[in-house]
């Protein structure tokens, strides 16, 4: 473990020599959390070809994961109601900072950082008093905490910087949770889930609710266009059968445009939208369900579901020349363009949810 | 008895998994699906022959029919997912209720282009298929709703399009798609593949049972919902429940391969819910809204998620599939 003197030295030699880059660290293109064979919890940083470029254990599940944008750091967030949000030098393997949320609150399992570099954002439960916070801290100083504000809703999950103004925009699932009751959800009559545009300070300044009849699809993944348009993901808590949709777009000021609403097969989805990316040139849509084996890809223009791809357990979704890269449970990784679909190399490992990109 | 000389054979060496997936896709996929297409084209016969939903001899070839489907349903993959041809022969659970209304606009509009086969494939998915068919025959309502000649008209489209698109599912099948399952080839990268499609159909057929079948007339205690059992109307509801057992277990057994314990469990396991199933004596569910009843049905359900878990925690993990990492997840 790095010492806190010796990692600030390191962060200033960063901030000064030219080396400490992505480049330095073999450029990964995806980062993402899985489990290995022997059942150890790592965040691994791939390359388009699917080779792991680096593995870093984590103390339990992790979740998703953040890059920073210049320095060739990661954050692999503990998967909810998990604690731990472990920064990692991807060059030397360091662990570099734990931060761990403010008694009383748990992360949910995603985080972005600022496009500076200088702060990074995490989705987290203030549990007793059932809030979606986002916190903020420093990544200029050791990860130290700095801020935290609402979260625009209950049960923020993904966020994401904005493409077309400064701030972000949150997912808030609308499902209350508590640790001391698990997993269980506690407020499903009630719940509203939303997302929330709130500026860097923490201002909401827009905020997008779905139909009354959709209020138990808990908004809770994201993806975001270069024209700032950004794409969801929800999960039915209503019974199973129903035919509701499992993906959106949005944009601020606007209301929702639900997808593929009228497909019969949004029924293969069970209900459950896992991950969500936009193609690498913004024309489609993509909605993994791992519950449904199957990923669906949605015209944007259009609503409709153009393609299906069945694949074992697949989840994890990410941007990828000529379309998109996902990976699945079983350790396989796939790309998915106009031309078909190429599996990538396997891993001994379990995928876990999410593929992120970087830029 | 086909089966059990399938089960025999398979004692002698553990199989190659192309050994087992030729053995299922010949001796069960393919003879559900002729028998679908023999049976289609029957209802489309009689169909023709008598179009009045009180025909004794229309309702029992759609009832053969909608069998034979429900029998070769769980095999919910390559040709039935060509082109949507399972919806468009099965539009269920239908939650938002688009088949009454898709029937009922088009028997109000007297749109006259269902009588050709093209252009009624080109409809609503939700005004097709046995269940859209099964509001013609036997809903007070639209079976007697606008003009009897439209509708005779429409009952006849309807048995039509059932019947090509089983015979385009059974054709697929023979001529392209049992080739994939014998050997990996072009959807599979490997035998392990195959098998594991092969189990998906049982584990999803049996959630169906369990979450559709039951679940959704079971609703909660409080909030029961009889008006969702599957295809009441006509009485199937729980006919339905035991052709899909009894379909499904062949499968179960030939996958279990030489394990003979548990091809034992299995069994013993189907035969409970069978027994509970043919004991109910309530063929629409209808006891889910009475609390002395509902226990009967919870029961079976309970027999239902017992079968479910052999299948998960002993027959998948010997054929190497481990549970959903990200399908079990919830996040």
């Amino acid at each position: 473990m790095t010492s806190r003197r010796g990692f600030l030295t390191g962060v200033i030699a960063a901030t000064l020599a030219p080396q400490a880059s992505w480049a330095s660290a073999r450029n990964p293109a995806f980062l993402s959390a899985g489990r290995d064979g022997a059942g150890n919890f790592l965040l691994a940083g791939l390359a388009e070809t699917g080779d792991i470029l680096f593995r870093h254990p984590l103390p339990e599940r992790g979740h998703a994961a953040a890059a920073h944008p210049i320095r060739p750091q990661a954050v692999a967030f503990a998967r909810r109601p998990g604690r731990f949000a472990d920064v990692i030098d991807c060059c030397t393997g360091a662990a570099l900072a734990r931060l761990e949320p403010p008694a009383g609150h748990h992360f949910y399992g995603h985080g972005v950082f600022s496009a500076d570099g200088s702060r990074l954002f995490t989705t987290e439960n203030d549990y007793d008093n059932a809030r979606g916070i986002i916190g903020v801290w420093d990544a200029a100083d050791d990860y130290r905490r700095i801020t935290a504000f609402s979260s625009g809703g209950i049960g923020p999950h993904d966020m994401a910087l904005r493409r077309d103004a400064p701030g972000l925009v949150v997912a808030n699932g609308g499902i209350e949770t508590h640790p001391d009751s698990g997993r269980a959800k506690l407020n499903l009559p009630d719940m509203r889930p939303n997302l929330s545009y709130l500026s860097l300070d923490g201002d909401l300044q827009d905020q997008m609710e779905l139909p009354q009849e959709l209020h138990l699809n808990s908004i809770r993944h994201l993806a975001i266009r270069a024209d700032g348009t950004v794409g969801f993901a929800m999960q039915w808590q209503g019974d199973l059968g129903e035919q509701v949709p499992t993906a959106g777009l949005h944009k601020p000021g606007g209301g929702p445009f639900l997808l593929a609403e009228d497909d019969p097969r949004v029924l293969n989805m069970n209900g459950y939208g896992g991950s969500t990316a936009f193609s690498a040139d913004g024309t489609l849509l993509g909605v993994t369900s791992p519950r449904g084996g199957v990923l669906q890809i949605i015209d944007t223009v259009s609503g409709a579901l153009l393609h299906e791809h069945k694949e074992t357990d697949i989840c994890g979704l990410a941007p990828a020349p000529g379309g998109f890269t996902a990976s699945t449970g079983t350790g396989q990784l796939l790309t998915i363009s106009e031309t078909g679909l190429t599996m990538l190399q396997p891993a001994d490992l379990a995928w876990d949810n999410h593929l992120i990109r970087l830029s | 008895m086909r089966v059990l000389a399938l089960i025999l054979s398979l004692v002698a060496a553990p199989a190659m998994a192309s050994d087992l997936s030729s053995e299922i896709t010949d001796q069960l996929i393919l003879p559900a699906f002729e028998e679908l297409t023999a049976d289609a084209a029957e209802l489309a016969t009689a169909a023709k022959a008598d179009c009045s939903p009180q025909s004794g001899s229309l309702r029992a070839a759609y009832g053969n029919a909608f069998d034979a489907w429900i029998a070769a349903s769980h095999y919910r993959f390559g040709p039935t997912e060509t082109d949507n041809r399972a919806f468009a022969l099965a539009f269920w659970p239908d939650s938002r209720s688009k088949t009454p209304k898709a029937l009922g606009n088009l028997i109000r509009s007297e749109d006259a282009g269902i009588s050709d086969p093209v252009k009624f494939a080109s409809h609503s998915i939700a005004a097709r298929g046995f269940y859209a068919l099964e509001y013609l025959l036997y809903d007070p309502d639209l079976s007697t709703a606008g003009s009897p000649d439209y509708r005779c008209a429409l009952t006849r489209a309807i048995s039509a399009d059932i019947a090509a698109t089983s015979q385009a599912i059974a054709a697929d099948w023979t001529e392209r798609f049992a080739a994939e399952m014998r050997a990996p080839t072009r959807r599979y990268r490997s035998e392990e593949e195959i098998t594991q499609e092969l189990l998906k159909a049982l584990t999803t057929g049996l959630q169906v049972l369990d979450d559709m079948r039951l679940g959704r007339p079971l609703g909660t205690f409080d909030k029961p919902r009889p008006n969702r059992a599957e295809a009441r109307r006509s009485g199937r509801s729980l006919r339905h429940l035991l052709l899909s057992l009894n379909a499904m277990e062949p499968l179960a057994l030939a996958l279990a391969q030489q394990d003979a314990g548990l091809r034992a469990d299995l069994s013993q396991s189907f035969e409970k819910a069978r027994t509970r199933a043919e004991t109910l004596d309530d063929p629409v569910f209808a006891g889910v809204a009475d609390p002395g009843a509902r226990i009967r049905i919870e029961a079976l359900r309970q027999e239902v998620k017992d079968l479910r878990a052999i299948v998960s925690k002993r027959l998948s993990p010997s054929l190497g599939v481990a549970a959903g990492f990200n399908s079990l997840d919830g996040d």
